[in-house]
């Protein structure tokens, strides 16, 4: 067997022994993705709980309700009648509702008259999104019954008789709220929070191997061993191949598993396993240059880690690996597209939204693979002087 | 004169036996993949007389170092060493710590590069080709094994990089852990071993190819006597088995008890060169004396150059090393120079000369500062 498979084998089955390297490799991406996918369930549909205090009980406050009841708002929230408006102000406090709205007492009789009284409403501050929605509902149904009060009176001014007044209220009354809001996904699927952070962890887990791989190459120098393969008849080069082979492996291994559970356990969407597993194994390229890279440039075991460390979370933050690339400011969208994670991201994102194969993952594969040739290079402009020193 | 102790023991004895077997170094080659180790043969016995002395019936030398020089910095670490070593012969290279042991053996295992000189291994350059270093079994100074590996799986992996394969290698690794004894460690993590374990294992790894020199970097520093017995013993048997050994040490006596010739390095140059005999015979019928004592050594050495017979006199740890026309007669004399310079003598030795005394001769410094 060459050189390079019997380093990277006996690396291997060093590294499976070591508990830490599993754990960091595969238990704590894992756990982490779940504990985000847990935190963040339901961000990516919107949904609350809508007190409505009604003291009015008249026919404009049932048409209100009746409103509030039917899609599309019912998709939207949930009503729960409170009695009075101090029950509401409890409710909202204690968030057993997100919001609340109250309808005066003589609501309906006052929309015949010159003086309608107010819709108000309770919000939250923990909430301040339910609390938006329900004044925007509010406001469109007052919109509304202005509207209509003057279509009326407009009619009545023009000389309408009775009946064409019955007529135009019965008209007037079937009309919907002239605007609505309603959320689309870029693609043609909503992006489920387990599909971002299921890679992104996996990912970010994933950097922690050119820790592990520069130390082991350091421990490896400091003890002799590195001296000792040396004076076996093999290259230098062959060596270091050997040790980001291990880390290849070990990365690809890593990235697959947690593909798998996060698939089948949570529900994560990696999208076509071609295309993913195209963006894997750039990403583990990159990851297999840049602990080259870290190799070449250090010299002792604790320059390497902190090197790593630099590195690991350095991309993380940039790449959008612990918050969402789309909620950055501009211009950290645009540094993350500089970075190999914040492709893969990309690509994940894309391959999750909009179902698309190959293609879809091309731009981003490239792009990490330009990274890693030119880290590479760099790498190996340095790393030869790493193991004849 | 304040004087705990003073024992005078003299020794005679000669370490080496004589030589045997044929006087060229054109002994045969053993072939290293059918031949066991612990398989021993006449040894092919060297009488080199001065370094670059050129030996008319000098068939194929092994190993032949020519001019090597290496510089780190500004520091030479090896000015212009030549030596060659026999098939079958164990060669010594003997110095205090950092007198270019090292850096010579490493140049020889191809880990360094020397800015000049040429390295021959068998007709092949242990510079610039690989199938030279299939030949080289290196065995370095410090413990170079994974911990967290059983010792057979650490000689399968090494073993593996020297091409070995099957039931071969399982072969190899069986005969490397006899000969170390240990057997019945084999499935054992190396952490879990004594450092003379670890020492005998990281021999077992130099050997595992069957080289055709093994290199030893001073394999007993640290060592328990014991296990220091040991490993010399396996070394004298490599020796006898046909293997050509490259020894490294600063310990006199390991050198005079396992080499065939000793090579004196001192400041990255080799001074001297010969057996044990011929090197000892530089000095005559000279005697080694040696004062254990406590205070300003370096003014009672110079007290003891003013003594009419001491050749040279130089402080070393401890202890003040003289070397004497003759030990005995001067030795009342030396006495009065201690009794002079006012230093507290706890012990005094009189010995035949040996390679200290060689070296204390060479260079004005003891061994071991």
């Amino acid at each position: 067997m060459p050189a390079p498979l019997e380093i990277a084998g006996k690396d291997l089955r060093q590294r499976l022994r070591d508990r830490s390297a599993i754990v960091i490799g595969l238990v704590a991406p894992l756990v982490i993705a779940a504990l985000m996918s847990i935190a963040f369930k339901g961000a990516d549909t919107f949904h609350y709980t809508l007190g409505v205090v009604d003291t009015d009980h008249g026919p404009v406050a049932r048409a209100l309700e009746h409103i509030l009841h039917k899609a599309p708002l019912s998709q939207v929230l949930t009503v729960r009648d409170i009695p009075t408006r101090q029950s509401a102000a409890n409710d909202v406090r204690s968030s057993h509702v997100q919001a609340a709205l109250m309808i005066p007492a003589g609501f309906s009789a006052s929309v015949d008259g010159a003086h309608p009284l107010p819709l108000s409403t309770l919000t939250s501050v923990n909430n301040q999104i339910a609390g938006n929605i329900t004044a925007s509902i509010a406001s469109s149904f007052v919109a509304q019954l202005n509207a209509n009060r003057l279509s009326v009176v407009t009619a009545l001014d023009a000389g309408a008789t009775d009946a064409q007044v019955a007529q135009l209220q019965s008209a007037v009354a079937n009309l919907q709220i002239p605007e609505q809001m309603v959320q689309r996904p870029v693609g043609s699927h909503p992006l489920k929070v387990i599909s971002y952070y299921g890679p992104a962890m996996a990912i970010f887990f994933l950097f922690f191997t050119i820790s592990y791989t520069a130390r082991s190459f350091f421990v490896d120098r400091s003890t002799g061993m590195i001296e000792r393969m040396r004076a076996a008849p093999i290259r230098p080069v062959e060596i270091l191949l050997g040790k980001v082979l291990s880390a290849f492996v070990f990365g690809l291994f890593s990235l697959g598993v947690i593909a798998l559970v996060t698939t089948l356990v949570f529900g994560a969407d990696w999208g076509a396993p071609i295309a993913a597993a195209l963006v894997c194994v750039a990403m583990v390229i990159a990851v297999v240059c840049l602990t080259a890279l870290v190799i070449g440039l250090a010299r002792t075991q604790r320059q390497a880690e902190g090197i790593a460390s630099a590195v690991v979370f350095g991309l993380a933050l940039l790449g959008g690996n612990f918050v969402f690339i789309s909620s950055l400011p501009d211009v950290m969208k645009r540094i993350a597209l500089f970075t190999p994670n914040g492709q893969a991201l990309r690509a994940f994102t894309d391959l999750s939204t909009t179902g698309g194969g190959l293609h879809a993952v091309m731009t981003p594969v490239v792009a990490i693979l330009g990274f890693s040739l030119v880290v590479g290079f760099l790498a190996c402009l340095l790393a030869r002087r790493a193991v004849e020193s | 004169m304040t004087m705990s102790m003073i024992s005078a023991r003299l020794r005679r004895e000669d370490f080496l036996p004589p030589s045997q077997g044929p006087s060229s170094l054109g002994g045969p080659i053993m072939n290293p993949e059918t031949v066991p180790m612990w398989t021993e043969s006449p040894r092919a016995p060297v009488e080199q007389a001065a370094q670059g002395e050129e030996n008319p019936e000098r068939v194929e030398a092994l190993l032949r170092c020519q001019d090597l020089r290496k510089k780190f910095a500004e520091r030479t670490a090896v000015d212009g060493i030549s030596f060659q070593l026999a098939p079958g012969e164990i060669y010594g290279l003997l110095g205090p710590n950092g007198a270019g042991k090292t850096t010579t053996i490493k140049m020889v295992c191809g880990l360094l590069r020397p800015d000049t000189g040429s390295i021959m291994l068998n007709g092949h350059s242990a510079v610039n080709e690989l199938a030279a270093r299939s030949m080289v079994g290196y065995v370095p100074q410090d413990v170079a094994l994974y911990p967290d590996l059983t010792a057979s799986e650490n000689l399968a992996f090494l073993g593996r990089l020297y091409r070995l394969g099957g039931t071969l290698l399982q072969d190899r690794i069986a005969e490397a852990l006899e000969l170390t004894d240990l057997t019945d460690r084999r499935n054992d993590r190396v952490d879990s071993f004594s450092g003379g374990m670890k020492r005998r294992l990281n021999i077992a790894a130099g050997l595992l190819h069957h080289p055709k020199l093994l290199v030893l970097d001073e394999p007993t520093v640290g060592v328990d006597p014991q296990s220091r017995h040991a490993i010399l013993e396996r070394v004298q048997s490599l020796g006898r088995s046909g293997m050509s050994v490259l020894y490294t040490t600063h310990y006199m006596e390991e050198a005079e008890r396992v080499c065939d010739r000793v090579g004196i390095i001192d400041q990255g140059r080799l001074i001297a060169e010969g057996t044990r005999r011929e090197l000892v015979a530089r000095l005559g019928e000279r005697d080694r004396i040696d004062l254990s004592a406590s205070g300003d050594l370096e003014e009672l050495a110079a007290a003891c150059r003013t003594v009419t017979g001491v050749v040279e006199a130089a402080a070393g740890n401890d202890c003040v090393h003289l070397i004497a026309d003759d030990g005995r007669h001067v030795l009342p004399a030396v006495l009065e120079a201690v009794n002079r310079a006012g230093v507290s003598v706890s012990s005094v030795e009189v010995k035949e000369a040996d390679l200290e005394a060689v070296f204390l001769h060479l260079t004005g410094t003891a061994l071991r500062e």
